[in-house]
């Protein structure tokens, strides 16, 4: 397929990933922003922060102190034009990156994008906040599993829909790597622990998974490397194989350029270590390390498939 | 009830629903009782869900001059324009005939030149045209077709009688409002179509994609198709992406293509594809920067080398602009004759020759009577309506006419049909036009799927959509 065409096909994946996972996190934060975490001691504050610190932007961006961070961070994370990581600006770029590519797309797929783009567009913070941010969200949400599932149900599973998979589980790791990055659970109470869990969409598959008390190494365990929750670390980079090599051809276990050579280490990483030695140095590094990969990964999928220099 | 008042008692034009009696035509009976049965609240609302449908789908084009809200929805009229199986018989002879004669005027130009050296057409004006290419001369097109895809604009006089007003022989738009105009029509008023047995329209992309394999170079039993688009910026994109979709091809930009040794090249995730045939939407100006403009960032660098060896098929074919010049216009009734030795079936509105001392005088005498339009502008830009125009405006026309005269033909005012069209809730009337398609592979075929825009504003009779048109779904009725 064309090289660009599979480039916005990639992009349209991630974005709609992003777009996904960030109206989540909104979410999950700012119904426990109601209570747990209280607007008097504080603590509120800390809980924004680490929310900026996933789906923000590396910028620090500032918030206020006055018992406006939830009303900043969520103008920040949902509509500022400026953050590439916020809703309005992901459902941008993935409707520019549908429209560019508006030929390869079922009318399905290009319409669930175009709806959605136009009704964010006309959307504001007041208004949203006014009417309570849950309604915003998850028509958000709900949207963006639509184009997951009409792109599965409509569109050939080619060269196509892989790239879009390849971007849809990078977004993903990537997005959940940051999560863990952001979000120190190992010192913590258990709520922060099941505040990473609900962000990860993973409160109950955990709780079905793990039957002990909880416990928060568990549930990074869980995040990590559960075989089957489609939100983990493991399970993603495995599609991203995958798709990876259903696109080369090459047979899984060998590789046929760096993207792939690299997703495999990654693959073998999750596969082969114990959670005590990926942890060892805190969780905290090891998430850092995980975000440094997805984002090289991406980089040689670029190089293998889509190079800049190319498209001059 | 929705008013269907016989809003044209007295009129000087031809009504496309009202005898001049006020008595509705046979053929729009059925649509009328299916209207009053319905009621105005009915329509009402389901226009405002075919909107909505079409805004939800992207249905929308670019305005130019417009640096806000740049994508708009091509304003749709859900009152079908119907045409008869008689009337349409006359439009196809006329059009495949008209076509023909253009082809063959476009082979001769570039090659023997006899319609020249017999002195039908003035040589001046050939070689003046900004779109006759002399890279074109003596270049054998693949199956000497040029115009493989033409939109004819049809009016009608006062008489009810089909006439020519402009040929669109390069890159004509309009198709794909045809297509979704009928989608959104039968989804949203079914109510319409029951009385009636129109000719379906869904087949046009696949009739288009036979044209196109059938110009391809020999040698490849599965040609490879595209589609070439300026881009998302293009205001006609949407058209872009549903041909390519529905035939199946890829829709391409210039940097997705490469020239290697006089072939073109697709730039894949698995390396280079071999490109065989290319429906172009883009100027020939702006084809190859090498030939052409050579700041052009919308075209294939080694593009025309690749296509005068043979080794690519272009359609339209490169040059065919002098065919559709508005100042060669005038001559296509001759060029009927000339090539095809028959008498025109659709006639042309009469058109004045600025480049004639005698008609320049005429034209600049009666500017307030008069049409001007300039002949290297489409889309309804760059024209002058006399009889609406301010006395400053014709002033202004006057002084370009004479320092280029070349540039302008005038025609008088055409009073065009009206039909009956929703505008804020209320049935008025409002003029139209007909652009039907034509397409040449191994013969004219013009399908039954023409589009007919619609001025929208009160009075006016210009239908472009860049000047406040609109369109209407088009039924030609089944023998």
């Amino acid at each position: 397929m064309l090289s660009r065409v599979a480039d916005s096909l990639y992009w349209l994946g991630r974005n709609v990933e992003r777009a996904e996972t960030v109206a989540r996190v909104l979410d999950v934060n700012y119904t426990r922003a109601m209570d747990l975490y209280s607007q008097r001691d504080g603590r509120s504050e800390t809980l924004w922060r680490s929310v900026m610190q996933c789906a923000g932007f590396h910028r620090q961006h500032k918030l206020s102190t006055n018992g406006k961070a939830a009303a900043d961070c969520f103008g920040f994370c949902a509509f500022d034009e400026g953050n590439p990581n916020s809703i309005v600006s992901s459902v941008r770029v993935a409707r520019s990156n549908a429209l560019s590519i508006r030929a390869e797309l079922t009318t399905e797929v290009w319409e669930v994008v175009n709806v959605l783009y136009l009704y964010v567009a006309e959307q504001n913070l007041r208004s949203v906040l006014r009417e309570g941010p849950t309604k915003f969200l998850r028509r958000v949400r709900d949207w963006m599993q639509a184009f997951a599932g009409m792109s599965d149900a409509t569109m050939s599973h080619g060269d196509g829909w892989n790239f879009l998979q390849v971007g849809r589980f990078i977004e993903r790791a990537y997005m959940t790597a940051r999560i863990l990055e952001a979000i120190d659970v190992e010192n913590e109470p258990w709520h922060e622990a099941q505040r990473l869990l609900e962000m990860c969409c993973a409160s109950v598959p955990f709780a079905q998974w793990s039957h002990r008390t909880p416990d928060a190494r568990d549930a990074l365990g869980f995040i990590v490397l559960h075989q089957n929750f489609p939100r983990s670390l493991r399970f993603c980079t495995r599609e991203v194989d995958a798709a990876l090599h259903r696109i080369s051809h090459e047979p899984e276990g060998s590789f046929a350029n760096d993207a792939e050579r690299r997703v495999g280490r990654l693959r073998a990483l999750f596969d082969y270590t114990p959670l005590e030695e990926m942890l060892a140095d805190g969780s905290q590094a090891f998430s850092a390390s995980l975000v440094d990969d997805y984002e090289a990964l991406s980089a040689d999928i670029q190089a293998a498939y889509f190079p800049r220099l190319l498209t001059a | 009830m929705l008013d269907l008042q016989p809003h044209v008692a007295e009129r000087e034009h031809y009504d496309e629903l009202y005898e001049a009696s006020g008595i509705p035509r046979p053929h729009y009976g059925p649509l009328a009782a299916t209207l009053a049965l319905l009621g105005r609240d009915e329509i009402l609302a389901r226009v405002q869900a075919i909107n909505t449908a079409l805004l939800q789908r992207g249905v929308t084009f670019t305005v130019y001059a417009d640096s806000a809200g740049t994508e708009r929805v091509f304003p749709f009229d859900v009152i079908p324009r119907i045409i008869t199986p008689v009337e349409w018989a006359r439009i196809e002879r006329g059009i495949r005939q008209r076509v023909r004669a253009i082809n063959a005027f476009l082979y001769d130009v570039y090659h023997s030149e006899r319609i020249l050296r017999e002195r039908r057409i003035p040589r001046e004006l050939v070689y003046s045209s900004k779109n006759y290419n002399r890279e074109m001369i003596d270049v054998d097109v693949p199956r000497d077709v040029y115009v493989h895809v033409s939109g004819i604009d049809l009016i009608r006089d006062e008489r009810g009688e089909f006439l020519v007003l402009e040929d669109n022989c390069r890159t004509p738009s309009g198709i794909s409002y045809v297509l979704e105009n009928r989608d959104v029509l039968k989804r949203g008023l079914p109510d319409f179509f029951r009385d009636y047995a129109v000719c379906p329209v869904d087949d046009y992309p696949s009739r288009l994609l036979d044209v196109l394999r059938y110009v391809a170079p020999p040698g490849n039993a599965q040609p490879s198709v595209v589609v070439l688009t300026p881009g998302i910026y293009n205001s006609a994109y949407f058209e872009h992406t549903l041909l390519a979709r529905r035939m199946g091809v890829e829709l391409v930009e210039a940097r997705d293509l490469v020239v290697v040794d006089n072939v073109v090249y697709l730039k894949t995730t698995r390396g280079l594809e071999r490109v065989d045939v290319i429906y172009r939407r883009i100027d020939d100006d702006y084809l190859d920067p090498l030939y052409f403009l050579p700041d052009s960032t919308l075209g294939v660098t080694g593009l025309m080398d690749a296509y005068r060896a043979g080794n690519v098929a272009v359609a339209n074919a490169i040059g065919t602009g002098v065919g559709d010049d508005k100042a060669i216009y005038r001559f296509v009734p001759d060029m009927i004759r000339f090539y095809l030795d028959e008498e025109p079936v659709l006639s042309n509105v009469p058109t004045y020759d600025c480049t004639e001392p005698a008609q320049l005088q005429h034209v600049l005498a009666n500017l307030d009577k008069l049409v001007v339009k300039n002949t290297n502008a489409s889309g309804g830009y760059g024209m002058l309506m006399g009889p609406y125009a301010t006395a400053d405006e014709r002033a202004r026309f006057r002084e370009t006419i004479v320092a280029a005269p070349r540039d302008f033909i005038a025609q008088p005012v055409v009073q065009l049909s009206s039909s009956p069209t929703l505008v804020d809730g209320r049935m008025v009337a409002r003029r139209v036009d007909l652009r039907p398609f034509a397409l040449f592979g191994r013969s004219v075929e013009v399908p039954p799927a023409a589009l007919t825009r619609v001025a929208l504003r009160e009075g006016s009779l210009v239908v472009n959509s860049s000047q406040g048109g609109g369109s209407k779904d088009t039924w030609v009725l089944q023998a």
